[in-house]
Parts: C-alpha cells; sequence; structure tokens
C-alpha cells in the first residue's frame, strides 16, 4: 500500500495508547519547530492535495490525535508541531520535500512516506541523513529489501495483503476466474504481481494501465468483458479504479470488483457512482475504534482531516516517535535508536519492528464492502 | 492479435468514441494554427474549464441520482450550453491577454508559444487553487462546495447510465457511445459547412490563406482571430460535454494529457485542416484502443507517438495536408 | 477634384528609409502612375495608402478624410482597394470565393447592383467566368492577375491601386490588361498604378511621378513624361 502520512512522535510507554484523556489541545499543527531546545517537529510526507489528497486527510486525523495525547502524556515534554509536506503521493515531486524535511535541524522523525513510489525516491536521503520515518501505508514489499536503515513501517505489507485479497476473491466471493489490472506504479505492480502468484491458474487475464494518463479504459474493459472473468482486482489508487469500474459496469461486466486499499477512500465511490454497490477493498488495516473517533471529536484544531483508512496506523506511527521524544531523545540518532527499539502495544496491533523495518508479526487483512453508498465495517480475511 | 479480432467492433466503437472527444479538441489546435500558424498550448485548458462548467451547472441545478441518458437530456442540454459559454469564454480570455498585444506587435513566435504555455498553467492552476482564490476574493463562505477539495476529483452529480441500443458485429452499442459519436460528427460537419459556406468561413479561411491580402479586402484580422478562438472554444466545450458524458469525473489537471493527444491527431490529420482533425483524431482514438489490445494498456500513449512518427516520415504534412492555409479548406 | 492625397510622406522600415517625403494626388477619374525602378518604394507607398505600413510622418487624405491611421478595413469601406503586388489572389478558394472575398464588406450581396458589377468584372475578364469553379492557387499567372484586378473592382471602389499588373505576363496579355485599365477608367473608377512597363503606363496616364529611393523626381501629363528624354534613358530601354 503506500503509505500515508507521517509520523510523529509519540511516547513511549507502554502504556500509551490507554494512557490519557482526548483532550488536551495539541500544539500548533501548522508549521514547523522554533529553534528552541524545547521544541521539536515530526513531518508527515503524503498526499494532501492531487487525486490521492484523501490519504492525507486520513493520516492528518491520527496524526493530530497523537500530538494531542502527546501533549497529555508528557506535559513537560518538549513542545512539538507537525509540519505537514504535500508530496502529492508524486515520485518525482517527493525528493526535494524530503530535502527540506532533511535540512530542518528541529525535524526529528518523518511520518510517512504515504505511498510506495514516493519511499522509493526518497528513503535512500533519509537513510544517509539519519531521520527515521515510518510509514503508515506504503506497502510494497521490496521497500523493506534494501537496506534503509531509517525505514520502518506500521502496515503489514503487500507480501500479507496479496494472498488475502486472493482468498477473498476465491473463498468469500467464490470467483472461479479472475482479471487483474494494475497501474504501473510501484505499489500497484507490487500488489498485483502478488495477487497473481497467490492466484495462480484461476487468473484469466490481466492489463496495466498508466496511472493518470488516461480517464478512458475502454480497451481494458473489453479485454475483462472478452475474458469472461468472474472477478476483477484492481491494483492502484481510487479515482482510477472508480473510473474502471464505472465503465466495466456500462459495458455490462457483472462480476464481483475489487480493489486494494490504494483505493480504499471515498473518492472511489463517488467516482464509481452507483456502479460502485457490492465492491470489495481490501487493507491490512481495520477500523478505528469508538475511543479514537472520540478522541478526534475532541479535537479543537482547525484542520483535523477525518478518519479513513490508515487513520489508526498514522497514530500509531506518530506515537512511536512521538513517545521517543517525550522519554528524552531528542537527536535524530536518538529516535531511530528509539524507534528501532521500540516494543509496546499499539492501538492497531503489537508494535516492535524487525531488523528490515517491518512489522513483526502482522495484523489481519480485512475486506471492506461497499454497500449504499459507504464503505461497510471492515471483516477480517483469514 | 485473436482478441482483436474477436473484440473488432467493440474496440473500434470505443475508440471511435475517444477519437470523438480528441477530434473536437484537435480542431481548436488546428483552426488557431491556420489561422495565426501558432500551437495554442492553452487550449487543453479550454477544455477542462468546460468540464467544470458541466458539474457546476448540474450542481447548481440540483441534479442527483442516477439517470438514463433520455431521462437526462434536459439537464445535458443545460450543460452543454452551459460547458459551450464557459470554454469560448475562457478561449476569447486567451486570446485577449496571452496573444492579441504579442500578434499585434509581431513578437517572434517561441515569445508567444512561451506565453501560450504560461496561460496553460495559469488556467489549470486557478481551477486546481479555486478555493484560495475564493478566500482571497471572500467568497468561500458562498461558493462552497463550488471550490472546496479543488485539486480532487470532481464528479458529474448526476449518473448517467449507459443504455444498449444497437448491435454491430457481436458488440452492443450504448445509447451515450452512439451519442457521443455522432454529436462529433454533426459538429464537425456544421463547422466544416460554416468555414466553407458562409462569409465568416470565408474570412477565417482568407487571414489563414493570406492575412496582408485579407486585410486589403477588408478583412478585419482581430475580429478574425478572435473568431477562431471562439469556435475552438465552443468546439472544446461541446468536447467537454461528451467527456463529461462518457467519464463523469474531472480534475484541474485533465487538460494536459487529453490536449497532448487532441494535439497530436490536429499534427497526424494535418495541423490546419479541419477534417484532417476530425481523422486524426478518430483514428487515434481507434489505433490506441487497438495497440493497448494487443499489446497492454500500458502501450497506449507510446502508440500515439510512434503512430504520429510514422505517418510524418511518410507524409511530413500530416495526412490530409495543411489546409485551412494553402490547400482547399 | 482630389480624390487622393499624399501629404510629405515618410515611410520606414526599421532604419530603412523607403519613403521620404513625398507628396502628391489622384484626381478623381483619371489615371495616375508612379514608375520606377526596383527597390524605388512604389509598392511601399501603395501598401501605406491601403494602411497596412504606418507611416513615419506625413498624412494620407482621402475624399477630403485624413485617413494616416484609419485600418485597413475601414479604407476599403470608403471605397479604396488595392490589386497588390504578386497577385496575391487566395490559392485555396475557388474564382468566385475570391471575387466575393473582394465584396466583404458590401451589404448588398443579394441585390442586383451587386450582380451588375459581378456582370461587369465577368465582361472585363470573360477567362474569370469560365472558371468560377476552379481553385485560384492552380491558375495561370495571368489568369491570376485578372482575378487580383476583378476582385478589387467588386467592392465597387472609387478608388482602386493596381500594384504591377503587367507583371510576368507575355506581350499580348499585357496589352490586353492595359486596355482594361482604361475600361475601369471609362467605367468611372480612378485608377493608381505602379508600372515598370513605363511606356504602356505612361501612354495612358493623365498624370505620372517618377520615384527614385523614396523620392518623387519628376512629375508631369503622362505623355510629356514619356517624351522626356531622361526619363526615356532610365526607364523606355526594353518596353514593349
Ligand atoms: N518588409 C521590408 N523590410 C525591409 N525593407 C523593405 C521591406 N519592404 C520593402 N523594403 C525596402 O524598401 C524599399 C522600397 O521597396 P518597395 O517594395 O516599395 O519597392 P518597389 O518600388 O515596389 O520595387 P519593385 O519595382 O521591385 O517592386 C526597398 O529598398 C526595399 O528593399
Ligand atoms: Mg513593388
Amino acid at each position: 500500500m503506500r503509505a500515508i502520512k507521517a509520523s510523529q512522535l509519540l511516547v513511549v510507554g507502554v502504556a500509551s495508547a490507554l494512557v490519557l484523556s482526548a483532550c488536551a489541545a495539541p500544539a500548533d499543527t501548522t508549521e514547523g519547530g522554533s529553534g528552541s531546545t524545547e521544541s521539536f517537529s515530526i513531518a508527515y510526507q503524503g498526499p494532501l492535495t492531487g487525486a490521492d489528497a484523501k490519504y492525507g486527510e486520513y493520516a492528518k486525523a491520527g496524526i493530530e490525535i497523537a500530538l494531542a495525547d502527546y501533549a497529555a502524556a508528557y506535559p513537560d515534554g518538549p513542545t512539538v508541531t507537525a509540519i505537514y509536506s504535500d508530496s502529492q503521493g508524486d515520485p518525482a515531486q517527493a525528493p526535494a520535500l524530503a530535502a527540506d524535511l532533511i535540512n530542518n535541524a528541529d525535524v526529528l522523525g518523518v511520518v510517512g512516506p504515504a505511498f510506495s513510489g514516493e519511499t522509493e525516491a526518497t528513503e535512500p536521503a533519509y537513510s544517509e541523513a539519519g531521520l527515521v520515518t515510518v510509514s503508515p501505508s506504503a506497502t510494497r514489499v521490496s521497500l523493506s529489501e534494501q537496506g534503509w536503515s531509517t525505514f520502518f513501517r506500521v502496515v503489514a505489507n503487500d507480501g500479507a495483503q496479496a494472498p488475502a485479497a486472493a482468498k477473498l476473491l476465491t473463498d468469500v466471493v467464490g470467483a472461479k476466474t479472475v482479471f487483474v489490472i494494475d497501474d504501473a506504479s510501484a505499489y500497484g505492480v507490487g500488489l498485483g504481481d502478488g495477487i497473481k502468484d497467490a492466484l495462480g491458474d484461476k487468473v484469466i487475464g490481466s492489463d496495466s494501465v498508466e496511472k493518470g494518463s488516461t480517464t478512458d479504459f475502454s480497451a481494458t474493459v473489453t479485454k475483462v468483458t472478452a475474458s469472461g472473468a468472474e472477478a476483477v482486482y484492481y491494483a492502484g489508487y481510487a479515482t482510477d479504479a472508480g473510473l474502471i469500474q464505472k465503465q466495466l459496469t456500462a459495458a455490462g461486466f457483472e462480476g464481483t470488483y475489487a480493489s486494494g486499499d490504494g483505493s480504499l477512500e471515498s473518492t472511489f465511490i463517488e467516482t464509481a457512482g452507483e456502479a460502485s454497490e457490492g465492491a470489495y477493498l481490501t487493507a491490512a488495516a481495520g477500523a478505528a475504534g469508538d475511543d479514537f473517533v472520540a478522541k478526534w471529536d475532541a479535537l479543537t484544531v482547525s484542520d483535523k482531516g477525518s478518519i479513513g483508512v490508515y487513520s489508526t496506523e498514522a497514530y500509531d506511527a506518530a506515537w512511536v516517535i512521538l513517545s521517543g521524544i517525550g522519554e528524552g531523545n531528542t537527536t535524530r540518532e536518538d529516535v531511530l535508536a528509539w524507534v528501532a527499539g521500540y516494543d509496546a502495544e499499539g492501538i492497531t496491533k503489537h508494535i516492535k519492528f524487525a531488523d528490515n523495518g517491518e512489522i513483526d508479526g502482522a495484523g489481519g487483512v480485512y475486506y471492506y464492502l461497499v454497500k449504499d453508498g459507504d464503505f461497510e465495517a471492515p471483516v477480517a480475511i483469514d | 492479435m485473436e482478441f482483436l479480432i474477436g473484440n473488432f467492433a467493440e474496440l473500434t466503437i470505443t475508440g471511435l468514441v475517444l477519437g470523438s472527444v480528441y477530434a473536437l479538441v484537435a480542431l481548436g489546435y488546428t483552426l488557431v494554427y491556420g489561422v495565426l500558424q501558432l500551437i495554442n498550448f492553452a487550449h487543453s485548458e479550454v477544455f477542462m474549464w468546460g468540464t467544470y462548467a458541466v458539474v457546476w451547472v448540474l450542481t447548481l441545478l440540483g441534479a442527483s441520482g442516477t439517470s438514463s441518458l433520455a431521462g437526462a437530456a434536459g439537464y445535458l442540454a443545460i450543460a452543454l450550453v452551459a460547458a459551450v459559454l464557459m470554454s469560448g469564454g475562457v478561449a476569447l480570455i486567451v486570446e485577449r491577454f496571452a496573444y492579441r498585444r504579442l500578434v499585434r506587435q509581431n513578437a517572434p513566435k517561441y515569445i508567444i508559444l512561451i506565453s501560450a504555455i504560461g496561460a496553460s498553467f495559469v488556467l489549470s492552476e486557478i481551477m486546481g487553487l479555486r478555493d484560495k482564490i475564493a478566500g482571497f476574493l471572500g467568497l468561500q463562505g458562498v461558493l462552497g462546495d463550488y471550490v472546496n477539495n479543488p485539486r480532487n476529483t470532481s464528479t458529474l452529480p448526476v449518473e448517467i447510465k449507459p443504455e444498449p441500443v444497437l448491435q454491430i458485429g457481436n458488440y452492443m452499442v450504448r445509447d451515450t457511445e452512439l451519442l457521443i459519436i455522432i454529436s462529433a460528427l454533426i459538429m464537425m460537419f456544421v463547422l466544416d459547412q460554416f468555414i466553407r459556406r458562409t462569409s465568416f468561413g470565408r474570412q477565417i479561411r482568407a487571414v489563414a490563406q493570406d492575412p496582408e491580402a485579407a486585410s486589403l479586402m477588408g478583412a478585419n484580422s482581430t475580429n478574425v482571430v478572435r473568431l477562431t478562438f471562439l469556435i475552438g472554444g465552443v468546439m472544446a466545450g461541446v468536447a467537454a460535454t461528451l467527456y463529461m458524458i462518457k467519464v463523469g469525473a474531472t480534475g484541474f489537471n485533465v487538460g494536459f494529457v487529453l490536449g497532448v493527444k487532441a494535439f497530436t491527431a490536429a499534427v497526424l490529420g494535418g495541423i490546419g485542416n479541419l477534417r484532417g482533425a476530425l481523422l486524426g483524431g478518430l483514428i487515434l482514438g481507434i489505433a490506441e484502443n487497438y495497440a493497448s489490445g494487443i499489446l497492454g494498456s500500458e502501450w497506449r500513449d507510446v502508440t500515439a507517438f510512434v503512430l504520429l512518427v510514422l505517418v510524418l516520415l511518410v507524409r511530413p504534412s500530416g495526412l490530409l495536408g495543411e489546409s485551412l492555409g494553402r490547400a482547399r479548406a | 477634384m482630389t480624390l487622393l492625397e499624399i501629404r510629405d510622406l515618410n515611410v520606414n522600415y526599421g532604419h530603412i528609409e523607403a519613403i521620404r517625403g513625398i507628396s502628391f494626388s489622384v484626381e478623381e477619374g483619371t489615371i495616375t502612375t508612379l514608375i520606377g525602378a526596383n527597390g524605388a518604394g512604389k509598392t511601399t507607398t501603395l501598401k501605406t495608402i491601403s494602411g497596412l505600413r504606418k507611416v513615419h510622418s506625413g498624412s494620407v487624405f482621402f475624399d477630403g478624410k485624413d485617413i494616416t491611421n484609419a485600418k485597413p478595413y475601414e479604407r476599403v469601406k470608403m471605397g479604396l482597394t488595392q490589386s497588390p503586388e504578386g497577385r496575391r489572389c487566395f490559392p485555396g478558394m475557388t474564382v468566385m470565393e475570391n471575387l466575393e472575398m473582394g465584396a466583404l464588406l458590401r451589404k448588398d450581396r443579394r441585390s442586383a447592383a451587386y450582380r451588375e458589377d459581378l456582370e461587369r468584372v465577368f465582361g472585363l475578364f470573360p477567362r474569370l467566368q469560365e472558371r468560377v469553379k476552379q481553385a485560384a492557387g492552380t491558375m495561370s499567372g495571368g489568369e491570376q492577375q485578372m482575378l487580383a484586378m476583378g476582385r478589387a473592382l467588386m467592392a465597387r471602389p472609387r478608388l482602386v491601386l493596381l500594384d504591377e499588373p503587367s507583371m510576368g505576363l507575355a506581350p499580348k496579355l499585357i496589352r490586353q490588361i492595359f486596355s482594361i485599365v482604361d475600361e475601369i477608367k471609362a467605367q468611372g473608377t480612378t485608377v493608381l498604378l505602379v508600372e515598370q512597363n513605363a511606356n504602356q503606363a505612361l501612354k495612358r496616364s493623365d498624370v505620372a511621378h517618377v520615384l527614385e529611393t523614396g523620392k518623387i523626381v519628376r512629375s508631369g501629363p503622362g505623355e510629356k513624361l514619356a517624351a522626356d528624354p531622361a526619363v526615356k534613358a532610365a526607364y523606355l530601354g526594353g518596353d514593349v
């Protein structure tokens, strides 16, 4: 999946998730830190505008809640603010933004990068600078295989999502034939290939579309309908996922449509319209609990994002970093060491990282069914 | 290959549908090129603004839910008018601010080109920053949903459900597809007649063929240039409406890729040649579909440009040659 | 009555002073001719009269009104048209469309007067009538010259400027073109003619001016100039 936003720092503690009430007002969340020794920043790198802007909004909700929790848990700790750096999820735009964050000495950790493609583009620089990144949503398998010392993620990779998505299609949907489409992005190809491997000879056909290069998918639609597939899985992002489903339905496709966490946001439903009814979206992320929603409701900052997929992962990612700062780690080196050695309960799962930055022991993979124009509560795939 | 043959009718028709949109947008490039020998890079944004006019006017009218094509006919007619006014208006603005002074002062072509590219960015970013702009003007409260989340995808408030109406080969053509192809052909025919038969059309051709001689006949070249931009804008407005019927969603950056394709179509057919724009658009739409079918959809953009290069190698002035100018229009 | 008056006209191309202080006038109902060597400034003078070139200084009056800064189409509307050097027919248009372009600003294109003018042009140039549907770009040089002149007459001008109508034509055709110039005058249209074919031109001119590097060096009735030894030596050498 992609990564969502950024990171924050959090408390260390064990008790983290439980601690505190929702109320403390978080620090000013807009711009980065002052120069004083008692004031630091965490940054988020991901899409705040563009076709995938919803992911940034969702991550912001988690980060803002984590900041509020931090202020309550460490009233005497340094002031921490969040810097939101808008990469639009675009690997071409991200490096310049990453360089700005690296050059800002106040930034002790990054929640993100949000997407796999931008992670590939920026992690070498973060790694060289020793600035820790904890992604809530970048899920391409190969990201943890590059030897980047600063790469961590609090989400299971597509190695977990792909087999689960395949299982959804065969066991829950009951499809005997599946057509797999990817969007030629780092994320889409990784996830799509994983699903093809897991489905084996149930894959009746496949196609690859170029993310953002067209809004007309007639040839792909023709391939799907000609193949007679009972189900389609699209590994890519929400706008294209919506357009493809809409065009498939218009062409008379009556099978099941499924996509991944990259499309798990409201843009998908808005774009596909009525055609999105009955679509399945998979993600290695569950729903936000009532507590979380209550805390979000209580936030008083003006722009607090909204809750959606990976909001809770963004919270966990932020908390891992924030708790380190709260516990007195105020250099990049110390925060990096803190994250690497982190071992505590998060709100999505127990957080402890393997040497390559992967979360130890994946959380489950879930599916979200579209019903009445909204995503239903997630159901675990097992 | 087998796939292409088995699905020939479907790939051809859906290719013609997209090709029709390319063709209508290509007209704007070709008309302005014919008259000024300049490429109007801002034309893609003229189209993009038209797609937003469709969304906005239907939102304003409170359209919602799903509808058949026939059921939405009233809405779509109003949307068409709105898109034509919007695109026509934006085209006139481009002419006024990015072109007129420079053309009048005989500025070098590359300067006018840069001016047009600049206008393109400005138009796209105005759309993409419209919440902030409304904020500066103190209008954000009033405009609300029309300007919020300007960089996200905007969808047509009423969803149009295509219905199969006509069997061609082994494909059931949808009513929306038929509408798009037929509308584009009608618009092309009307424009072609306008350019050939009316006094306005004759003036446009005269300025294209010899601006100085046209002045000696009493042609007002400023008016002719303005009219040319306006016609291109009107065609882009029609294209925008048809596009929204088909795709149903737009964004502040949809102009770029579509504009590049439409421009390619214009060059393919012979820039400056109206019938060439039609032919180029349709061929490009079909070729992209065939290539996507045979090679995979990630090859569609490559195909467009390989096709262009191959055609230009054999016929350097495009399929039908440059014609608003030298040959018969 | 004076139809056109040029006062102390200066026209530049960048630093090149193409026209340097010329003054002359054209009386209604006459043929006035400008002769001069290549590059003397004849075409520039006509372009300036039609409004295609801006003046550096000086003024142009037409029918008593100052048109120095008028737009080209305003001048056409007042009855001032031109058959330009090199013919400049619209190559992609038919003969008929070219003629209709000549009548662009006329509001009476359905009237009897308009049809009369068309007949008049076809009377002067029967060739054009035979070829109304032919694309101008495919016609011979002589035919295009006829078309350019016919086109300039379609606006029913009071003054028509003819820039080298005989250029590049065979002797027989040249004589024909000149007799048509006489005919145009006879039908009541004033003519300002620019010619290299000085002999033919001077013979029929009421007034003629000799232009040399942007200045008028001699003026007088055409017949008189034709007899002038200096003019003879300079311009009447190998004339037809
Ligand atoms: N567009 C131009 N730019 C620069 N100089 C020009 C331009 N047009 C004409 N000239 C110059 O102005 C002078 C007058 O040119 P013009 O065409 O008026 O001569 P002409 O008398 O009509 O000659 P010809 O008999 O060869 O047609 C020449 O020296 C010419 O080189
Ligand atoms: Mg000349």
